[in-house]
């Protein structure tokens, strides 16, 4: 897999709760990635990733080439709960997305 | 076709339909209602709610988003839904064109719906990289592919008057 590591942050550290240490996990960000399908339009995969993320039109339109491309393309990394947001708001425009510990 | 996208001020799209256009449209929000309401391990429902964790180890992890996010992902493609058969409803149709202005948000909706009805005709169609939008008269999917290619038409053109803010 292709990593973007300009995009890659180290996940925050943050104060953990004793609860929080029963399920402690490796303090590794995790990477959201966009997969190539065949119907999504290419104008449409670039509005979706400047609309959710921001991203300016050059930085979207790279990541969907990266996709078109290359099968698929890390569009934002982070903790957990910020990378399956993420997901969820990919899932909710129709974009084939999916997540893992980044490695 | 003859449909049009427009912005008119700054938070409109005025979208204009041939008549015929707008036949074919007021189909379509009830035919997505029906896939949303058909729960499975279909390839459409795969294709519209894909996993999010891929990874074996995140299995749990997996259900556990299924569990909490596919009602709310369904709810959300049913609102836009809503939305869109609810503008078909208030367009204003003349001698041979129809008329409706979107609010940004109206528009927004149409873009998802558009996206979701194409997403489940390409899975059913099996589309591939390879389709160009021509379509063989002969081969019996004609129908629906040309509806495919027109609801990508659409989509294109919808896109170019929310991307020209």
């Amino acid at each position: 897999m292709r990593h973007h590591m300009a995009m890659s942050t180290t996940a925050p550290v943050r104060e953990r709760t004793e609860e929080e240490d029963d399920v402690v996990e490796p303090d590794v960000p995790w990477v959201v990635i966009v997969w190539n399908d065949p119907i999504n339009l290419m104008s449409y995969v670039v509005f979706v990733l400047q609309k959710l993320f921001g991203y300016s039109k050059d930085k979207a339109t790279k990541l969907m080439l990266d996709v078109h491309h290359r099968g698929k393309a890390v569009v934002s990394t982070g903790p957990r709960e910020k990378a399956e947001f993420d997901v969820y708001r990919l899932h909710g425009a129709g974009l084939w997305a999916t997540m893992q510990k980044d490695r | 076709m003859v449909a049009t996208f427009k912005r008119v001020g700054r938070d409109r799209v005025r979208v204009r339909l041939g008549l015929d256009e707008v036949a074919v449209l007021r189909d379509l929000p009830g035919q997505l209602r029906e896939v949303l309401a058909e729960p499975g391990d279909d390839p459409v429902n795969r294709r519209l709610f894909p996993p999010a964790y891929l990874e074996p180890d995140d299995a749990d992890r997996d259900a556990e988003y299924r569990s909490l996010m596919h009602d709310e992902l369904v709810q959300a493609k049913l609102a836009n839904v809503e939305v869109v058969a609810g503008t078909l409803a208030r367009g204003s149709p003349s001698k041979r064109r129809w008329t409706v202005d979107l609010t940004e948000e109206e528009a927004t909706a149409w873009l998802g719906v558009l996206n979701d009805l194409r997403l489940a005709l390409g899975v059913r169609l099996e589309i591939t990289e390879d389709f160009d939008g021509q379509v063989d008269d002969a081969d019996p999917r004609a129908p629906a592919m040309r509806l495919l290619s027109y609801l990508g038409w659409l989509e294109e053109h919808l896109l170019e008057a929310l991307s020209s803010a």
